[in-house]
């Protein structure tokens, strides 16, 4: 259960640097409790939660959020009362909730805004979290290179995301996320399995979810909740008296008259009424125009007209075919809900247009919708010709460009089609007219030297390295070979990509960079130069690996000098 | 492409055909030929329509003087829609391929509340009251005091058809229902009285069973429509139902008070009428004095509703001199409606003969038959004398003298049956007079007496034979055609126990038990997991679906369902269940899947289709036996077995087993669609229900398949439906169940055909 936070919306600014951002909207602020047998007082913010000691302007703790995995207390009736973070990481800590008379209350008051604002930063973590995780289990290079270059911690894994994971995009996938909305489970009234408590009671286990499926769902229900929570009732007593509430049980007859749901399940009633008003717009399934010519009262074998006055049908009838009715309802705005959001403004323009084809003056309005379904009714796919295969035209202004695919546009010179079928003509014609003028034509003897030089093993081939290597290298110093390239590959492009230098940032991080390369040169190429001289491979296979670090190395230098130039 | 259908030379407006459909046609054709009657079955999804059209139209077209007239009868607005919109197509087909212009009249007819134009009448909501008003602006002395007072409202509709419409015959064209509207409202004609003017010269007539079948419309509309037409009956699976209830009546002591208030209007007209023109009363005795026919004076727009009997059976004498002046009359009926009052005031069920109910109305009341006979006659006659606008009020009393003229006209294949209370609710007084028609041969007589050829052809006719029995003629051709399959579409299955092996049955004794109840449950909850999309399921009746959805809904297994699928419920709401529908389709189509709980006999199980993805499973729980405990039931099977030598059994089997072809055939609507047909009872099984199967479902239930367990028979459909989810394109069909018109050329494929027709 939900519960506003005393102290909410109270404004802290702490004059420390270390206290990060200037000022935090602080949610709640619990004072004495004690971490590490030490005093303090504990401040939970928007984005983090965070501890100082007693009598200092510093948080000496201090978790984000998105880093906490859970939380856990210890058992009601324990002497002490605590509350454990775990981290992802792993790493726990714990308050301790000490002011003996509201300690408890403190502690549930922590505990139940965490509980709050956890979920709502563990999707993004773990959206991170599952996006680094899927890019690594799809691409198996860069799970390599993550090995070669995180696991033995040449850089950190940080560093590693850092531009490799451009977080716009995660964003943007979150983002994207909380635009494609959840659907409801049709079921998810029933999710809520009451459980008996042992002592004559019943819990219902609600999560946020199911609360937000109610309130999608059944509209009126959030409505009486805006209304009496927290003014007239808590949030526990609202969904307590909702789950005693004959709305929820099954044939919401008797609902009482100072139940104040007994208003919902009026406003169900007419919407549903409403529903049913307005009819249906496809004409097909409108079962009232269905007959053509009802039989008029009184002929006939049916016996309707008895059935009319709902005073004789028992109660149990009526409960049944009450829960009938709900069941329609309920389906109907499960349904509603879920295609609420996307098409609104869709939405209302089919309404309007479906009262208009329903008022019957305006019948012209009808008969698109109900021409289309006749046609659709009456077709058969199969024994229509190719016809069925409808495809779309493709609306081209200019055919040219489409086939030319995309041509800076300053150079006015493109050949149009057709110049090219003018210029095949032209060399059609001219290989007819192709007359081979022999007096100028290679010897036979240099013209056969040449193809055997251009043959392979021949002069001009033999330095089709590729195969040798192939043939000379063992395949496990092949593969390592490629992991070295990419490694030093990924290395090089960290590096490269801090040029030009031009913030402190990058000054930083270019000599980082470096230092990598050199440690890379150092753990890795190093024992696998060894390797292949221990080998007697001796085909210098880490030449160009070299060739590359040297070149960065110089790149390196020329900018310390110059940097200490400009310094001096 | 163009056909040879046994000479004839036949356009058929597709590059493909169905070999069903070929032979389909040859049958028609043979028919026709014989001017005989005939009785086809086909599979629904199977090109019926158009086969039937382009056969009859190319027929038409050769034979110009055999046949005149195609009167085409569906039995909804939707269906005779598609009819009209098929015969469109086949029609451009024609413009195509011959480039003449097509001189052929063919339009569609419903009744005025699908037609009229006029903005205040059309707005109204009940089709009773369309017609009442449209009456109010329309009849012919409503148009004589408009002359002398220009006040009075009239349809400017009908004015301008009436002064010019007749003149003009309409153009050549197929005419849809909005169609006849739009011209209606180019020319300012009122298109229902263009409609029913125009189907006398018109070439094909679409229309609704009832307005050949009920004589009281019949007698309007299609009286004066050529014998030498072809008439068709199509989905005529239930033709005898519609039969019975054209011509039965039901009276409530509701009915009775109503009457009387229209008797006290009539008096007071009268009285009033008396003082200030009697001279019109006068003119109605000298007429009625004559023997003069109703018809000859009467226009059309003032007869709301004819005589119920049939046109031979009505007197063309002179009326009686008891019931022929005004007050006389309204006497007579007085003491009638007292007599039938102080019928109603009993304890007990009462069943008699028409016969009996004549000698003892003479006996009590000394009412004679010959009156009797003439009350229909007599009122209308009186109706339209005393210039009654809103003849809608009055159909209390116009049912009351129906019912006196038909229980006096027919001793036989009737029966009166006088009720005190419901048998459910024995404690309440609600008494009923039923007036029940047994025999749906006299209704449908006349028809197959007029018209040369009557076909009589749905998807699920089985058995045939009985059809030409209980409407008693004989047809020259009676034929059942399979359906030719690439690839096996339809999956019949028959689950006869739950997985603890209880057996599944919706038999009265068990019914309400709880293993059965619960093995339904987790059929639907399993099905509900492995099918995709629609499933569609059919109860055998109200009462039972609602109690069953209750106990469904205290055993959790709806909410487990939930969780799979969204649950629509049809309910006795028409309104209610069309939108329960729509949402149902809505939730089909964007992929949450559904499912729909109906009620076979229900308004969704005979008019709404389930293609596609909107019922890929049907499942039948129980047989649908109608409530055998209905005396006007009880009295019909009497009646069969007297007259027919039908069993009781066999027509109730029949009967139920009619209804559930039809629910679960609602599924496969051609050869690209597929289907799972699950019979959850076991008595399915027994060869004298699945025998009366029709014979393309019958065909494909394999032994394997007659008594399953629910696991089982998630396996088979697991199997099923992952067989189906293959693509499948059109050259898997073609040489099997599509041909080409090369295709169909060759010898042995003729031969072929010609078995898929099952002569019965």
């Amino acid at each position: 259960m939900r519960k506003r936070a005393s102290v909410s919306g109270f404004t802290l600014s702490l004059g420390a640097p270390v206290m990060a951002s200037l000022s935090e909207e602080v949610l709640l602020v619990v004072k004495r409790v004690r971490q590490r047998k030490q005093d303090g007082t504990l401040y939970l913010m928007a984005e983090r939660i965070a501890w100082g000691p007693e009598g200092k302007d510093r948080f000496t703790v201090s978790h984000l959020y998105a880093d906490i995995r859970c939380q856990k207390i210890s058992p009601d009736g324990k002497a002490k009362i605590q509350l454990q973070l775990v981290l992802h990481t792993g790493e726990s800590t714990t308050f301790h909730f000490a002011n003996e008379s509201t300690a408890l209350k403190d502690r549930d008051a922590t505990k139940e805004l965490l509980q709050q604002l956890l979920p709502k930063f563990k999707k993004k973590a773990n959206k991170e979290l599952e996006e680094k995780n899927r890019m690594l289990q799809e691409d198996p290079v860069l799970f390599q290179l993550y090995k070669d270059l995180v696991v033995s911690q040449v850089i950190s894994a940080e560093e590693f995301w850092a531009n490799r994971l451009s977080l716009n995009s995660v964003e943007h996938s979150l983002s994207n996320n909380n635009k494609q909305d959840v659907g409801i489970s049709a079921a998810f009234l029933a999710d809520i399995r009451p459980q008996t408590d042992g002592c004559n009671g019943l819990r219902y286990n609600l999560t946020s979810d199911i609360i937000e499926s109610i309130f999608r769902t059944y509209p009126t229900v959030k409505q009486k909740y805006a209304e009496n929570v927290p003014h007239s009732m808590t949030e526990k007593e609202f969904w307590t008296r909702f789950f005693q509430s004959h709305y929820f049980h099954r044939d919401r007859i008797n609902t009482g008259q100072q139940d104040i749901f007994s208003e919902c399940a009026k406003q169900d009633e007419k919407g549903l009424k409403s529903m049913v008003t307005q009819g249906v717009k496809n004409p097909m399934v409108d079962l009232l125009s269905l007959e053509d010519k009802t039989l008029d009262e009184g002929y006939g074998t049916a016996t309707a007209p008895t059935t009319s006055n709902p005073s004789n049908k028992s109660l149990r009838e009526n409960s049944n075919s009450a829960i009938i009715k709900r069941f329609n309802h309920h389906s109907a705005m499960v349904l509603a809900a879920g295609l609420r959001k996307t098409d609104a403004p869709n939405d209302q323009a089919s309404e309007t247009s479906s009262t208009d084809g329903n008022s019957r003056d305006s019948d012209f309005f009808q008969p698109p919708v109900k021409k289309v379904k006749l046609q659709e009714a009456i077709e058969y796919d199969d024994l229509q010709g190719d016809s069925g295969r409808r495809t779309i035209a493709l609306n081209l202004k200019k055919s040219d460009r489409y086939s030319h695919g995309p041509i800076p546009l300053q150079s006015q010179h493109y050949s149009s089609s057709q110049d090219i079928i003018n210029s095949i003509s032209i060399i059609q014609h001219e290989m007819r007219n192709y007359k081979p003028r022999l007096t100028q034509v290679m010897s036979s003897s240099a013209a056969s030297s040449a193809i055997t030089a251009l043959s392979p093993g021949g002069l001009l081939m033999q330095s089709g390295g590729q195969q040798t290597i192939n043939q000379l290298v063992p395949t496990d110093v092949q593969s390592e070979l490629k992991h070295l390239y990419t490694a030093v590959g990924e290395l090089l492009r960290h590096f490269w990509s801090c040029f030009p230098v031009n913030t402190p940032f990058l000054e930083e991080k270019v000599v980082k960079m470096k230092s990598n390369l050199e440690r890379f040169q150092l753990t890795k190429l190093r024992p696998f130069q060894e390797k292949i001289q221990r080998q007697y491979l001796s085909t210098n296979l880490t030449g160009h690996l070299e060739e590359m670090l040297q070149a960065a190395y110089n790149k390196f230098q020329a900018w310390q000098t110059r940097r200490m130039m400009r310094k001096t | 492409m163009k056909l040879n259908i046994d000479g004839l030379l036949v356009y058929f407006p597709y590059d493909y055909i169905y070999p069903e459909q070929y032979s389909y046609m040859l049958e028609l054709k043979r028919t026709l030929d014989a001017k005989g009657h005939g009785v086809l079955e086909m599979p629904s999804g199977t090109g019926k329509t158009i086969s039937l059209l382009s056969l009859i139209v190319a027929y038409q077209k050769a034979y110009p003087l055999e046949v005149t007239k195609l009167v085409y009868c569906s039995r909804t607005v939707p269906e005779i829609e598609k009819v009209v919109e098929e015969l469109r197509k086949l029609m451009d087909y024609y413009a195509r391929q011959t480039e003449t212009k097509n001189d052929f009249l063919a339009l569609a007819l419903s009744s005025r509340k699908n037609l009229c134009i006029h903005p205040e009448v059309s707005s109204l909501r009940f089709g009773k009251e369309v017609d009442g008003k449209c009456h109010s602006l329309t009849a012919s002395y409503i148009r004589a005091q408009h002359h002398s007072n220009p006040s009075q409202p009239v349809c400017q509709f009908y004015e301008k058809f009436d002064a010019v419409g007749r003149q003009v015959p309409i153009p050549p064209g197929i005419y849809n229902l909005d169609d006849l509207k739009d011209f209606g409202r180019r020319k300012g004609w009122c298109p229902y009285f263009l409609a029913r003017y125009a189907i006398l010269h018109a070439n094909i007539v679409v229309y609704s069973y009832h307005y050949l079948l009920d004589p009281k419309i019949a007698d309007l509309v299609s009286k004066e429509l050529a014998k030498k037409s072809v008439v068709v009956f199509d989905e005529a699976h239930n033709i005898d139902n519609v039969c019975i209830d054209s011509m039965s009546v039901n009276i409530t002591r509701r009915t009775l008070d109503r009457c009387q208030t229209n008797v006290e209007t009539l008096q007071n007209t009268i009285s009033r009428i008396k003082e200030t023109d009697a001279a019109k009363l006068r003119e109605e005795y000298r007429r009625l004095v004559e023997g003069l026919k109703e018809a000859n004076v009467a226009r059309e727009t003032d007869i709301y509703l004819s005589n119920p009997v049939l046109p031979d059976e009505i007197l063309q004498e002179a009326v009686p001199g008891s019931i022929r002046t005004a007050e006389h009359f309204v006497g007579f009926i007085k003491r009638f409606l007292e007599y039938l009052k102080a019928r109603l005031r009993i304890h007990h069920v009462v069943q008699e003969s028409a016969p009996q109910f004549l000698k003892d109305i003479y006996e009590k009341v000394c009412i004679d038959r010959k009156p009797l006979r003439f009350c229909a006659e007599r009122l209308r006659s009186l109706l339209r004398t005393l210039e009654i606008a809103d003849i809608a009020d009055f159909s209390p009393i116009t049912l009351i003298s129906h019912f006196a003229t038909l229980v006096s006209t027919y001793s036989k294949g009737f029966t009166i049956i006088i009720e005190p209370f419901e048998d459910k609710t024995p404690t309440i007084a609600n008494p009923v007079l039923h007036f029940s028609c047994m025999d749906p041969s006299i209704a449908i007589k006349p028809v197959f007496g007029r018209f040369q050829s009557v076909i009589i052809t749905s998807g699920t006719l089985s058995p045939l034979d009985i059809y030409p029995r209980i409407l008693d003629f004989r047809p020259v051709t009676m034929a059942s055609f399979t359906m030719t399959l690439a690839r096996t579409c339809l999956c019949p299955l028959i689950v006869g126990r739950g997985n603890d092996q209880v057996a599944m049955t919706s038999k009265f004794e068990t019914r309400e038990d709880f293993a059965v109840i619960r093995n339904y449950g987790n059929l639907l909850l399993e099905m509900s997991a492995i099918v995709p999309d629609g499933i569609v399921a059919f109860f055998t009746s109200y009462i039972y679906m609602e109690n069953i959805v209750a106990s469904w809904y205290e055993q959790g297994i709806l909410e487990n369902i939930q969780r799979n699928k969204l649950i629509f419920i049809e309910t006795q709401d028409a309104a209610e269940t069309s939108m329960a529908l729509e949402k149902y389709q809505e939730a089909c189509e964007n992929g949450r899947g559904a499912i729909l709980l109906s009620v076979a006999r229900g308004k969704v199980s005979e008019g709404i289709d389930f293609v596609h993805h909107f019922g890929r499973a049907v499942i039948m729980f129980g047989v649908p036996y109608v409530y055998t405990q209905s005396r006007i039931l009880k009295a019909r099977l009497e009646y069969l077995r007297d007259q027919f030598q039908i069993r009781e059994n066999d027509f109730l089997t029949f009967d139920a087993m009619r209804h559930a072809a039809q629910c679960v055939g609602r599924a496969i609507r051609g050869k690209t669609d597929y289907g799972l047909m699950i019979f959850a009872d076991k008595r399915y099984a027994r060869a004298d229900k699945r025998g009366k199967l029709p014979r393309w479902i019958q065909e494909h239930l394999t032994d394997g398949s007659l008594n399953l367990t629910i696991d089982e028979t998630v396996q088979l459909s697991k199997h099923f439906l992952r067989q189906m989810a293959q693509p499948f394109r059109q050259e898997d069909q073609l040489g099997l169940s599509l041909l080409t018109l090369e295709q169909l050329q060759s010898e042995d494929m003729l031969q072929k055909i010609a078995q898929i027709a099952q002569q019965a």
